[in-house]
């Protein structure tokens, strides 16, 4: 009797430049909670990516309940009861619910039948407990419903495996304490699950086998109960992994940023910031921590002058600096390092020379006037490379050719090269390497060490008590709490960041 | 009080409106459609003097307007495959691929033009007028005693709305113009129906020149459609990506356009040029303000509009 | 099936491979629409070299057709290194021609000629500019596309021409025609090679080449510029006052094809009239295009397409072959321009697919 819902053996796959998976050898027992642990650039993604049919593997064979198959797209994959519920989810915001679940399904005629789609979607949401409405538009549903939509449409279509890629980056803890709540009544449902995390604690807390990957390969493949948090950590990296990064005590100095009752709206027009209030001092690392979307980007957006405040003052060093142009902040020593690099940090066609000197290009000897020296641009930029040990083939290149890690060492370099007094960073670790996180998280330490306020927002609650001399909890647009990590523990943290206010929040 | 002469006057010039606007509806339905899918074309211009003068000489040859209705329209439909080929397999700049379709039509249709300069059809479009409807004072002989052509671009109008809101089709067209990654995760297949879209596009466009030689002055001369495709590209804009919006517009841009022939016709003082101006002028002016509008309700412009795609790795 | 596989850098020799091809490519499916008319292709190329290179005069002439469009170019690449669509050049040649037209016209009689024609290319700069200033404003405060606003534009410039040309400004014993008075010796751009056309608009173009070239490679402005066309967020964030700079580089670039305009009713025709022609507005962003964005390349381009535009003036007069052929030659040479820029960041390989 197959007791394999999903086998794969020898999946090999290139790309050019890396081989993303090398032999990989990886079986899915049938009602089990299996999961793919590693690293970014591990390839656990492409081979989720290879089982859902995004990716057609150059060796190796997959099979189905003992069944060859060949996977050549997500509907093949959807035919074999393969599920996937990316990271980023894979939902048309203008389109209702019921518009999500049925789009791209053949079994659908030209003319939707909607009755009977939105009984189906009913009955599953009722099932599982998803408080789903069909005609819901996406854009009006959070993060979290957004998922369960997400989890409906795999449902809908008979998937009998589940793949799940890191689900739980945007839940709280106690949110996601009831997503896998759903997962154990999924598995009891007969679903099979491959579950994708970089997150430890949880892996520890939901699997039943692991199968650590790591530069491409298979490290190994345990059962829970056989290992512990340490063992995983150290087969992901291949070292001894340094929790502890060795933070200097603190020595926090005069206030630098002081944040008044800061109200303001996002891109779709809705209020996520409702009174903000909290202020850094020079010498600490003042942590932000939140699930996504309740202020943070929009926060460190109207600091730099990016966004308006619709109501609310900041000051920087006792002066106000709320709506001024951004070039007016920049110049009182704050430096951004945002979330999106090619966004806002760096423009993509251009040369990593013209890259590092946005900030100082109307500066001797970046330039004489109205005329440029880009000479002096040029030894500026390879000063600044070799400091900051940043891996620019060639410098007159287009920076959007170098790596992710990279471009984010060179914006960091170009942003902290400055000294400012004020350093603000935006999830700056977010899809980097181990080596280059060291690296930013270093740097941090570094800049904080050397005098600066560091205003550091990250959705990684890890980095923030590895770091951070003081943590504010972020929800719905306020500030409502401000701990120090050696003080509290990660489940009040998660307790604030889902709303539930202890009774003495506020321990400064 | 309404004199009966200043009736008819009105009367008269909404049927010209709606006759002048049906040369415009179908490039802007079609438009409509390919920047729903996330393909930009601003070669409207280019397919419609192709659909307006391959159309012609299969009219005229063939003494069948209805022929060269098709003939016109299938012409746009292949001029399109070129921009579609470049801006999506090639995934080139569209906005470049477009200006150089439309550099294109001017210059095929100039140089085969020549020939027919000045020529004349003989045979013309059926006219009829529906029973009942057409008894409506004023807006009745407007709209509901036209010619087929223009019957048609009503039905298509409708089609096409039923088409975008309520059929899986309108959903997968939807999807790949506002998220085209969630859309090909999705099964669907968003070249194909990207590439589909684009033509139905030309098609559109070659149809709305077609019916300018066809149906309206049923001659052909160098450069006819005189920047109609122009107009049609903001249209776009100005209806909001919906169909049904398009006929408001569509209408709008030809009233201006028969009010311009009238107050000639009348021997008004106003010079001829300053009356051929305000059509464009007018909607320049449209245009701004629908930017404005669509910048404060974050609505409508479908979000992948002149991104390429590509499902294979970044 | 195609499978693309991204290039590491892009090799110099593409480069200049690339637009080689197009022009090649170009002029095949030019020959292939003149088959199409029952033409011999070989017959009206040649004729088509003959009218550009044929003799002295001949390439004068190639000269002369180059000349609005070095300065037409050059103006549209300080635009599209920031993205900005300036598909208006048209409108701004126009404006630009009238303005100047009317010192020409209505001006002193006895003003020195170094006098006139400077207070004419100053007009003509001004037309343009102010014509290009609409749409620059519109952009820089309103997002308002700028595809369709030049665009637009184009066709109210024409139709305002029109009204000089059927009004006020026409010539009483023209017999009716659309035309102005012929200009007085002092307001004609002096030729600057004799028994030809050719006139110092060329040497315009020519320093307005390097002048661009200068402002974007040496410049803050022209770094601003760049980076304006990169990342306008990323501008921001740099302190450029992005609306500020929107508009004056369109200043510059309208400017450009105001002096255009200028140049051709002071230079080659001597008159203002109607049909001035629209091709140079559309065929100068094909060159800017086929150039890289690089104003002295834009010179040498100009040239080939003045040298094509001078053999479809050729053809059209000695084999009656419609000019419009020109158009199809140059559009197919953009088509396969565009097409080909995904070949420099991108390797194509042909997959076969797996049964």
């Amino acid at each position: 009797m197959e007791n394999n819902a999903l086998k794969a053996e020898n999946i090999t796959k290139y790309f050019p430049g890396v081989l993303a998976n090398d032999h990989i050898n990886f079986d899915l027992y049938k009602g089990e909670i299996h999961t793919l642990l590693g690293e970014n650039g591990a390839g656990k993604t492409t081979l989720i990516n290879i089982f859902d049919g995004i990716y057609y593997p150059d060796e190796g064979n997959i099979f189905i309940e003992g069944r060859h198959v060949n996977v050549r797209s997500p509907f093949d994959a959807m035919k074999l009861g393969i599920g996937m519920i990316h990271q980023h989810f894979m939902l048309v915001d203008i389109l209702t619910v019921l518009e999500n679940v049925i789009l791209g399904l053949q079994s659908q005629g030209f003319l939707v039948n909607k009755a009977v789609v939105a009984r189906k979607i009913k009955e599953i949401s009722e099932k599982y407990n998803f408080n789903i409405s069909p005609n819901s538009k996406i854009w009006q549903l959070t993060v979290g419903e957004q998922q369960r939509v997400e989890i409906v449409k795999m449902l809908f279509r008979g998937a009998k495996i589940l793949i799940l890629d890191e689900p739980t980056a945007v839940l709280t803890p106690q949110e996601a304490e009831v997503f896998f709540d759903i997962l154990k009544q999924l598995k009891s449902g007969g679903k099979s699950i491959i579950f994708i995390s970089h997150k430890l604690e949880e892996v520890m807390k939901i699997s039943d086998r692991i199968t650590v990957l790591r530069k491409g390969k298979v490290v190994g493949t345990v059962d829970k109960g056989n290992v512990t948090q340490r063992d995983l950590a150290t087969m992901m990296i291949g070292r001894e992994v340094l929790f502890n990064l060795g933070k200097k005590p603190l020595k926090m100095g005069k206030e630098v940023i002081s944040i008044e009752h800061l109200e303001g709206y996002n891109d779709r027009g809705i209020k996520t910031l409702q009174g903000v209030e909290f202020t850094v001092h020079s010498g600490e690392i003042f942590g932000i921590a939140g699930v996504v979307g309740n202020g943070q980007e929009e926060l460190a957006e109207i600091i730099t002058g990016l966004r308006k405040a619709s109501k609310g003052k900041i000051y920087v060093e006792n002066q106000e600096i709320t709506n001024s142009p951004p070039y007016n902040i920049l110049k009182k020593g704050v430096s951004y390092i945002p979330s999106d690099r090619l966004k806002v940090g760096l423009v993509p066609n251009l040369s990593s020379i013209e890259n590092s000197i946005l900030k100082c290009y109307n500066e001797e000897p970046i330039s004489h006037g109205p005329i440029m020296n880009y000479s002096g641009a040029k030894a500026y930029t390879g000063a600044l490379i070799e400091e900051y040990n940043v891996m620019v083939p060639r410098i007159n290149a287009p920076v959007k050719l170098l790596s992710g890690g990279n471009m984010q060492k060179l914006l960091l370099a170009r942003e902290m090269l400055e000294k400012p007094i004020l350093l603000i960073a935006v999830h700056p670790t977010r899809g980097l390497d181990i080596g280059a996180t060291e690296f930013v998280r270093e740097k941090l330490l570094e800049a904080r060490d050397g005098g600066a306020a560091v205003l550091l927002i990250s959705e990684d609650l890890d980095e923030l008590l590895m770091i951070a001399d003081r943590i504010g909890i972020i929800y719905e647009g306020k500030i409502v709490g401000i701990v120090k990590p050696e003080e509290v523990d990660i489940n009040e943290i998660g307790l604030m960041m889902g709303g539930s206010h202890l009774a003495n929040s506020m321990r400064h | 009080m309404v004199t009966p002469s200043a009736h008819i006057i009105l009367a008269n010039l909404l049927f010209a409106a709606v006759r002048s606007g049906t040369i415009i509806l179908y490039p802007t339905i079609g438009e409509i459609f390919a920047e729903r899918a996330g393909i930009m074309n601003v070669g409207i211009e280019g397919m419609m003097l192709i659909g307006a003068f391959f159309g012609f000489v299969v009219a005229y040859l063939t003494k069948n307007p209805y022929l060269g209705f098709i003939a016109g329209t299938l012409a746009g439909g292949l001029a399109s495959l070129i921009h579609a080929f470049i801006s999506i397999t090639l995934q080139g700049n569209q906005v470049v691929s477009g200006l150089a379709l439309t550099i294109f039509g001017g210059g095929i249709t100039n140089f085969y033009g020549q020939h027919f300069a000045n020529y004349q059809l003989k045979t013309s479009l059926k006219y009829f007028a529906i029973p009942w409807l057409s008894k409506i004072p004023i807006i009745g002989k407007a709209l509901f005693n036209q010619d087929v052509l223009v019957y048609l671009s009503y039905i298509l109008v409708i089609v096409m709305w039923l088409i975008l809101y309520k059929t899986k089709v309108g959903i997968h067209l939807r999807a790949v113009g506002d998220n085209a990654q969630a859309a090909n995760a999705m099964g669907v297949n968003v070249y194909a129906t990207r590439y589909f879209w684009t033509f139905f596009g030309g098609l559109l466009a070659g149809a709305g020149g077609a019916y300018l030689t066809i149906g309206y002055a049923p001659f052909w001369l160098d450069a006819m459609t005189a920047g109609r495709g122009w107009i049609a590209v903001a249209l776009v804009i100005f209806a909001m990506w919906d169909p049904l919006n398009a006929i408001i517009g569509a209408y709008l841009f030809g009233s201006l356009d028969a009010l311009q022939f009238q107050l000639q016709a009348a021997g008004t003082t106003i010079p001829t040029s300053l009356l051929t101006m305000q059509p464009y002028l007018l909607t320049l002016i449209v245009i701004i303000l629908a930017t404005v509008i669509v910048r404060v309700r974050h609505i409508g412009v479908p979000k992948e509009l002149g991104i390429p795609f590509s499902n294979e790795e970044k | 099936m195609l499978r693309f596989e991204k290039r590491e850098n892009v090799s110099l020799k593409l480069k200049i491979l690339v637009p080689i091809i197009s022009v090649l490519a170009g002029l095949i499916i030019g020959a292939i629409a003149i088959l199409f008319a029952k033409i011999n292709p070989l017959i009206a190329y040649k004729s088509i070299i003959i009218g550009a290179f044929g003799s002295k005069y001949t390439f004068t002439e190639t000269l002369v057709f180059a000349t609005p469009l070095i300065l037409l170019s050059v103006g549209l690449i300080l635009a599209f290194k920031m993205n900005f669509w300036n598909i208006g050049a048209y409108g701004q040649f126009i404006i630009g021609a009238i303005f100047s037209s009317y010192f020409a016209l209505f001006g002193p009689p006895n003003l020195p000629r170094f006098l006139m024609l400077t207070i004419m290319a100053l007009a003509g700069l001004a037309g343009g500019a102010i014509w290009a200033l609409i749409p620059a404003v519109l952009k820089a405060y309103w997002a308002v596309n700028e595809v369709i606003s030049t665009l637009l534009l184009n066709y109210v410039a024409l139709n305002i021409l029109k009204y000089f040309m059927y009004g006020p400004w026409r010539d009483p014993i023209g017999h009716g025609f659309p035309l102005s008075k012929t200009f007085a010796l002092n307001a004609q751009l002096p030729k600057i090679i004799p028994n030809s056309r050719t006139n110092l608009g060329l040497v315009f173009g020519i320093i307005a080449a390097f002048i661009v070239l200068f402002i974007i490679k040496k410049t803050k402005f022209g770094y601003r510029i760049s980076v304006i066309g990169g990342n306008p967020n990323a501008a921001r964030y740099a302190g450029i006052n992005v609306a500020r700079n929107i508009i004056i580089a369109m200043l510059i670039s309208g400017a450009l094809a105001g002096l255009a305009g200028m140049v051709q009713i002071s230079g080659v025709i001597h008159l203002l009239q109607i049909d001035i022609n629209p091709y140079y507005g559309y065929t100068a962003i094909i060159v800017a295009w086929l150039s890289y964005l690089n104003p002295v390349v834009a010179i040498f381009v100009s040239i080939l397409f003045g040298a094509l535009t001078a053999g479809g003036f050729q053809i059209q007069m000695t084999m009656q072959v419609p000019f419009g052929i020109i158009s199809v030659i140059e559009s197919a040479i953009l088509f396969v321009l565009i097409g080909s820029g995904i070949l420099m960041h991108y390797r194509i390989s042909f997959v076969k697919r797996r049964a």
